[in-house]
């Protein structure tokens, strides 16, 4: 198939599966790893494009279920895609609007057609199937989108898993051939199976078949057990095409994206940062603060000591403590911060990789993180040594 | 004392005469605009006047971050201090970390300035949030502005965000001495309580504040500016201590019985003998810490009186030490405009030419023209934050029409409504030329705005703050240019013709907007189970998209989400404090007692 894109892996790591890498679409380089914020309706709540540029940012997401509905088709086509609507000259990725069919499970019926929503906005119908996703996704002009897939939680079990998997494959194949701007727009394959490995790896087989400029792992992210998780990401990992990005999506939390990358991801995207930003949280690399507790009524350090977001630089705790869900200025200063954060710790990572210390970046990481090695989370360290990182002996080996 | 502000007026304009002869322009800026401590490169901005201080809700500017904030060219900002006045010590923030470099330097003082990090803006501090007392576009029968109690002899009364609170002199002297703002308001009685004041309560207002400010000017010299107030105090003590001990010894004695009342009635000579009616207490004096460096504005009043006004602004102008003058508008707001610009006519001509002089609520663009006609210097930028809660952007402009802005507002509409339907597939910014963030390049388009507004998204009021902020300070800029150059009466005459008067503000939403957050509702109504998420935006708020509803379409979707790690990230929970693992013990104590989600 057609790629718009340029996959240039700069270093790998001597003892994880990790690599960074050049990612070059048609807006513009991304270094990988990459976090992607996610801005859903065309937006990053409430961050202006200038001030996301200035955070370092190079792509972010936009939800085509959404940007279908509001503003629709026919406005983006009008103006010439979601780049030129929000004013934002940078890289572009979107999904596919089948998320929504797991989370706003109560109003979809899925078909082999497609899946039929019944919007929450106003009860009407729309039937989002994988040509029609595509058409939309054409319009919105993403740099990388997103097939179509039957998506089902990851907590289901059954026959369900088997036949959405298969269904998949063959939405692939039809998102494939629906699909009219692959010299500019590059499609990924969503990788199915649940968390059957017998699955997964007929799921990938059939996908690489079909050879799209990259893939992605789906229907993770649901709610499964991390130690689950972890052995279905590694597992695709291993036998995705090792020459294209791997992009494992919903993923999150600072500890599953270092892990995540130490087993070979090299994308990803989460709402996480930029909510938890709403409701006064901030993320640091020793916790996260609730900025909305008194205790910090008289803390005046800065969210977190060396960042340098708008927010770092210019208030204490103690003055955000006092606008934090109060005023719009306390949410977008915390958004901005966190996805400061987000992006800097891939920065930091890639970085290691690069310098080939990513080891003892994850040592550090996760000591700054939770103090303790009693409260490292058991599925992290078990994920870790499978790529021969030790994280409870092995640092004084380093 | 030389004063710590510098007001230089530049050029009354002479060339028109009539109205508009008072217009003036002027620089306002402190004398000593550099920083002295050092590895502080900030250099204190200077506002041209006529001109405006920004207003703030709790020491930010509504909507702008410290970044888009800086691209305004406003000199300063209004704080108002019942947004921040937190706590029973005022000077809560004067804990600065003892590490930090600066704290190091001589005992330095932290701030109001280094606090809200406004180093490089002049900080104007006054006592209450007047910006929307005289609005001449509120609705009639909208509901007025909070009443509070009435203040007393002792204390005024604020409005905080933890409630009502009373601040005495006391409270108030020290709250400057720790905040130590570049410019603060004197405490005075603004009456609250009511907007229609007798003449009993009026006088009495003008009389309580004229006394504080004798108070504040003493203690702002380092003297003692309280020793009356403490002698009156001392003298109350004793009177109760005298009581008690009366009381005490009279029990005494009717339970001793008859035998102890002769003994009982020669102790109570005694206390008697203690103290002298008549005899004046004495009070040791305290030295007091001078606070020179900052700049005093005082409030002239007197409501509708004009007798009331003129003795306010007549004594007020004999004082020593002021360095400008507030012309109090908040028992006006009852009157219709050309009566509270009468009176406020009343106070300028009994106060000195050359100090600089503010005005609250007279601030849409044609109030602006008259007031500065009369010689008013500064306002704020209400106005604009206004037109931003409900989704307006402004078009009107000063003088000729700028080039460059013909294509969209052929209409010469003053204003457009974003929420409009009209706009939903326009796409071109806001004002063709504009050079404000939003518009500038072409970068923000009309049709954007409209959908940011209808899908609830904050970015919506990021840019039309911006938008509407520029465009007052463009207009501002005009008007200085028009009085320098002897047109201000042709150009505020053609404005009139041109713009007319702001439409009275409407006490509904916009249509689309009561669409778009009922659907909301529906919505989560639907999905079952997603929770209003927390406080909406304190103020004016009718069309801000709050950020309880902003809890967007990710939100709902992500109800399931990574429950695996939801120990951890417990704030993912809509309305939850998150906090580590040791915090959740902790947090359920106190929980009951916080009330860090009740809106003011």
């Amino acid at each position: 198939m057609k790629s718009a894109l340029k996959w240039d892996v700069i270093a790998k790591c001597g003892t994880t599966k990790a690599r960074a890498a050049v990612l070059t679409l048609p807006h513009g380089p991304v270094n990988a790893p990459v976090f992607m914020p996610v801005g859903t309706q065309g937006t990053l709540k409430g961050i202006t494009p200038d001030q996301i540029e200035g955070l370092g940012c190079q792509i972010m997401l936009n939800n085509t279920y959404h940007l279908g509905l509001r503003p629709g088709q026919e406005l983006l086509d009008t103006c010439g895609g979601a780049h030129v609507f929000q004013g934002w000259n940078r890289n572009l990725l979107t999904d596919s609007g089948g998320f929504q069919m797991v989370s706003l499970l109560k109003l979809a019926e899925i078909t082999e057609k497609g899946v039929q929503f019944e919007s929450p906005h106003d009860g009407s119908l729309m039937l989002l199937t994988p040509e029609h996703s595509m058409s939309l996704q054409n319009s919105i002009g993403a740099d990388i989108m997103m097939q179509l897939d039957d998506v089902v939680s990851s907590l289901t079990t059954g026959p369900r898993v088997e036949e959405a998997m298969w269904r998949s494959i063959r939405w692939l194949d039809r998102c494939i051939k629906a699909h009219k701007k692959p010299e500019s727009q590059n499609l990924f394959a969503i990788i199915q199976g649940g968390l059957d490995p017998a699955l997964r790896k007929q799921c990938i087989e059939e996908m690489v078949k079909r050879d799209t400029p990259g893939y992605a792992i789906g229907g993770l992210s649901g709610g499964e057990e991390k130690d689950k998780f972890w052995r279905v990401v590694s597992q695709c990992t291993d036998l995705m095409p090792r020459e294209k990005p791997i992009y494992c999506m919903g993923v999150g939390y600072a500890e599953d994206l270092v892990v995540c990358v130490a087993l070979g991801v090299d994308m990803f995207d989460c709402v996480f940062p930029t909510r938890t930003a709403r409701f006064g949280n901030a993320l640091t690399a020793t916790g996260t603060l609730s900025l909305r507790q008194a205790k910090f009524k008289d803390d005046f350090r800065p969210i977190e000591e060396g960042c340098d977001c708008i927010a770092c630089k210019s208030y204490t705790r103690a003055y955000l403590y006092t606008i934090v869900t109060k005023e719009t200025v306390g949410c977008h200063l915390i958004s901005i911060h966190n996805t400061a954060y987000q992006l800097r710790l891939m920065r930091q990572v890639r970085e290691s990789i690069i310098e080939d210390r990513f080891p003892q970046f994850i040592h550090k990481f996760f000591k700054d993180l939770f103090v303790e090695k009693s409260a490292y989370p058991e599925w992290a360290v078990n994920a870790l040594k499978s790529v021969n990182v030790d994280l409870i002996q092995g640092e004084e080996q380093l | 004392m030389t004063s710590p502000l510098k007001f230089q007026i530049k050029q009354a304009s002479t060339k028109t005469s009539g109205a508009g002869e008072s217009a003036r322009c002027g620089t306002f800026a402190l004398s000593q605009p550099a920083s002295t401590v050092p590895d502080q490169q900030h250099v204190k901005r200077t506002i041209e006047t006529p001109g405006c201080l920004m207003y703030s809700q709790k020491g930010a500017v509504p909507h702008l971050t410290p970044d888009n904030l800086r691209q305004q060219s406003f000199g300063g900002v209004n704080v108002s201090l019942e947004h921040i006045l937190q706590t029973d010590q005022p000077g809560s923030f004067s804990k600065w970390p003892e590490t930090s470099p600066i704290s190091q330097f001589n005992g330095y003082k932290f701030t109001l300035s280094e606090y809200l990090r406004l180093q490089d803006l002049i900080t104007f501090c006054d006592l209450r949030d007047y910006s929307f007392a005289a609005d001449t576009f509120r609705h009639p029968t909208s509901p007025p502005a909070k009443k509070l109690a009435s203040n007393t002899d002792h204390h005024t009364v604020l409005s905080t965000p933890k409630g009502i609170r009373q601040l005495t002199l006391d409270g108030y002297l020290k709250t400057v001495r720790h905040y130590r703002p570049d410019v603060v308001v004197a405490m005075a009685d603004t009456i609250a309580e009511t907007t229609t004041p007798n003449e009993k309560r009026v006088r009495k207002s003008v009389e309580r504040s004229l006394k504080w400010l004798d108070q504040i000017l003493l203690e702002r010299n380092g003297q003692d500016g309280t020793i009356a107030d403490r002698r009156v105090e001392e003298e109350k003590k004793r009177r109760r201590e005298r009581k008690e001990k009366k009381r005490n010894a009279a029990a005494a004695a009717k339970a001793a019985g008859e035998q102890q009342e002769h003994e009982q009635k020669q102790e109570q000579d005694q206390v008697h003998g203690e103290y002298k009616k008549g005899e004046e207490i004495y009070i040791e004096p305290i030295p007091s810490e001078p606070w020179t460096d900052v700049g005093l504005f005082v409030t002239v009043g007197g409501a509708h009186l004009e007798e009331s006004r003129v003795w306010s602004a007549q004594e007020t102008a004999k004082k020593e030490g002021v360095d400008g003058f507030v012309i109090d508008t908040l028992s006006l707001s009852e009157l219709d405009k050309d009566s509270r610009l009468k009176h406020v006519q009343t106070s300028l001509a009994h106060l000195p030419e050359n100090k600089p002089k503010l005005l609250y609520g007279l601030h849409a663009p044609e109030d602006v023209l008259e007031a500065v006609a009369m010689g008013i210097d500064l306002f704020d930028t209400s106005y604009p934050f206004q037109l931003t809660e409900d989704g307006k952007a402004s078009l009107y402009y000063y003088g000729p029409r700028p080039a460059g802005q013909d294509k969209s507002n052929s209409n010469t509409l003053r204003s457009i409504n974003l929420w409009d339907d009209e706009h939903g597939d326009k796409f071109v910014p806001i004002l063709e030329g504009c050079g404000c963030y939003a518009c500038k390049d072409n970068k923000h388009t009309r049709a954007y705005i409209n959908h940011l507004l209808k899908t609830h998204e904050m970015l919506a009021t990021v840019l039309l703050m911006g938008h509407n902020m520029y465009q007052y300070s463009q207009f501002f800029t005009l008007v200085r240019e028009s009085i320098q150059d002897g047109t201000l009466q042709e150009n505020s005459v053609a404005f009139g013709a041109t713009f007319g008067k702001e439409p009275i503000r409407t006490l509904e939403k916009h249509p689309n907007q009561v669409i778009v957050e009922a659907a909301l509702q529906k919505r989560n109504q639907r999905l079952d189970g997603a929770e209003e998420g927390v406080v909406g935006v304190i103020g004016m708020g009718s069309a801000v998209p709050s950020l309880g509803a902003a809890v967007g379409a990710e939100d709902v979707e992500m109800e399931d989400g990574n429950k695996s790690n939801k120990k951890r990230h417990e704030s993912d929970e809509a309305g939850e404090d998150g906090g580590s693992k040791d915090e959740v013990v902790e947090k359920k104590v106190k929980k009951a007692a916080e009330s860090s989600s009740s809106p003011l």
